[in-house]
């Protein structure tokens, strides 16, 4: 008797469970890109990236989906795409006598290449400075480390030199309120590259975002790598930089000459 | 030809090494052409080449020096304003003064080097095409020069070596074209191999590009020059180099829109 009672708590303590945290009360969401590798040929002059994806909202079970309130968007998206992280340097004009000159420069540690965040919102509205901290959200959030000791003071102006820099070369950006939502359920998110985009693994992550608190999170990889003629001349330079020189000096001579005698023909 | 390249947003490492690989291709066959014509004086040639191979080694250390630590750039435009607003100011007063000259109908001077200390330096040789016997110290300098000018401005030196070759060793005028771009193939061909090996800046499909422009262009430029005379000509080159010259100076001295520059780290380092 006590076995078959142990039972059937177990049983009703399962169906308990299900009913109140099972996956129909769950949010689903499904993403994808609208392409996972990007090749940079020889014209290669950047690219779009559309990330688009669907949300499946909790439904109460029994209720048919009819007692849902929809009071404007309820969900925010934040999408973050970033490459892989490379230290940099930084380096500081400064008056040396009547010129411009590179004077004091800082290594940054481990910063992205490439980092674009898109929401529906902005972010501000969306999630709290902490939140975005720890998610990494917003260029104003990125954590950044300094290789050599470096004032508060400092750190700010190298900090806010790069992200001036990367940004200028469109290579961050921070595009707050683009996410379109169709009938609250499709969502696309453009993200433009530029030609200068470095190589190499990117990372996307979705961010289904409710009253503050990050509910879901899709990660997708997109890969980025020269191709082609480009590819071939890039891998050639710096694998064998010494038969690059040589071939570089022969295509030049040969090219010269041609050149010579295509001008003395047609003289 | 490097300033436009750095005026246009190519990074001045990237514009000076793709540059000296371009004038390989362009001094080609002019010295082709001067060989076939006996334009060449092999042996001081070969000198030049030495000194040149010497210089450009040096140039292209204290490039690859430069680079990593970020004063490639300003090192670049430095020498540019210095060499285009000293070439550039020779010409102009040169060319207005023939100018003047011709209008009062004088005759030109006639230039004569005397014996100097040149005569006085060891190590002579003998160069039977420019039927000379001078010392090989001062054109190894020279080549030496040229190399470093190579490495570190993307010239093919030729606007220093002509005129040395002329006023300083006294050359015949009917083989210093020639030898010199003999000399500048060869140079600028060691830079580009040694700018591939140590900081990778040369370009191919830039020099390729830069090439193709240059054959054209030399076609409409002959055609031009026929039209115009040669004082002209002079005048207007001058005034050209001088405003790259200013250009050049008036961006090193005037406040950046941007103090701050962003590199890879670990790159030649």
């Amino acid at each position: 008797m006590r076995m078959i009672s142990f039972m059937s708590r177990f049983l009703l303590g399962g169906l308990y469970s299900l009913a109140f945290a099972g996956p129909v009360m769950a949010e689903r969401m499904v993403t994808d890109l609208s392409s996972h590798v990007i090749e940079i040929t020889a014209k290669f002059s950047g690219t779009e990236l559309l990330i688009f994806g669907a949300i499946e909202r909790a439904i109460t079970q029994g209720s048919r989906g009819q007692d849902i309130v929809v009071e404007g968007i309820d969900y925010d998206i934040i999408v973050v795409v970033q490459s892989e992280r490379n230290d940099v340097i930084v380096r500081r004009k400064e008056m040396i006598g009547p010129v411009w000159a590179n004077k004091d420069y800082r290594t940054l540690k481990g910063v992205q290449g490439y980092y674009a965040v898109t929401t529906t919102r902005p972010l501000s509205h969306i999630l709290s400075a902490e939140q975005r901290r720890l998610l990494g959200a917003g260029i104003d959030q990125l954590k950044i480390d300094f290789k050599e000791p470096v004032s508060e003071k400092e750190e700010k102006s190298y900090r806010d030199g790069f992200i001036r820099n990367m940004k200028a070369r469109k290579l961050y950006s921070q595009q707050e309120g683009t996410i379109s939502v169709l009938d609250d359920i499709l969502f696309r998110a453009i993200l433009s590259f530029p030609a200068n985009m470095p190589v190499g693994n990117y990372q996307v992550d979705v961010h289904l975002v409710r009253d503050e608190e990050v509910i879901l999170s899709e990660h997708s990889s997109l890969e980025v790598s020269k191709k082609g003629l480009e590819r071939l001349i890039y891998n050639f330079a710096h694998d064998y930089p010494a038969y690059y020189g040589i071939t570089a000096i022969i295509l030049a001579l040969f090219a010269g000459w041609l050149g010579g005698f295509v001008a003395r023909k047609t003289n | 030809m490097t300033p436009l390249l750095i005026f246009i947003g190519v990074p001045p490492a990237v514009a000076v090494a793709t540059e000296a690989n371009q004038i390989t291709a362009a001094s080609v066959s002019g010295a082709l052409a001067h060989g076939r014509r006996g334009g060449i004086d092999y042996k001081m040639g070969s000198v030049l080449i030495v000194g040149g191979a010497i210089g450009s080694y040096f140039g292209a250390m204290l490039f690859t020096v430069l680079k990593s630590t970020g004063q490639v750039d300003l090192v670049i435009s430095l020498s540019y304003v210095l060499f285009l607003g000293a070439i550039g100011g020779m010409m102009f007063v040169e060319s207005v003064r023939s100018i003047l000259r011709n209008r009062r109908g004088d005759k030109p001077a006639t230039f004569r080097r005397p014996r100097t200390w040149v005569d006085a330096l060891p190590f002579k040789m003998r160069f039977r095409a420019s039927k000379m016997y001078v010392s090989a110290i001062l054109p190894l300098v020279i080549g030496g020069l040229v190399g470093v000018l190579a490495a570190i401005m993307g010239v093919g030196g030729g606007f220093i070596m002509v005129p040395a070759m002329i006023y300083l060793l006294n050359m015949p005028i009917n083989v210093v074209i020639g030898t010199s771009l003999f000399q500048i193939t060869f140079v600028t061909a060691s830079v580009t191999f040694l700018h591939s090996v140590n900081t990778q800046t040369v370009d191919v499909m830039l020099a390729l590009i830069l090439l193709t422009g240059a054959v054209i262009g030399a076609q409409f430029g002959a055609r031009v020059g026929l039209k115009l005379k040669g004082e002209q000509l002079r005048i207007l080159l001058a005034i050209l180099v001088l405003a790259v010259c200013a250009k050049m100076g008036v961006d090193l001295v005037s406040v950046p829109d941007e103090i701050y520059s962003v590199m890879p780290a670990g790159e030649n380092n």
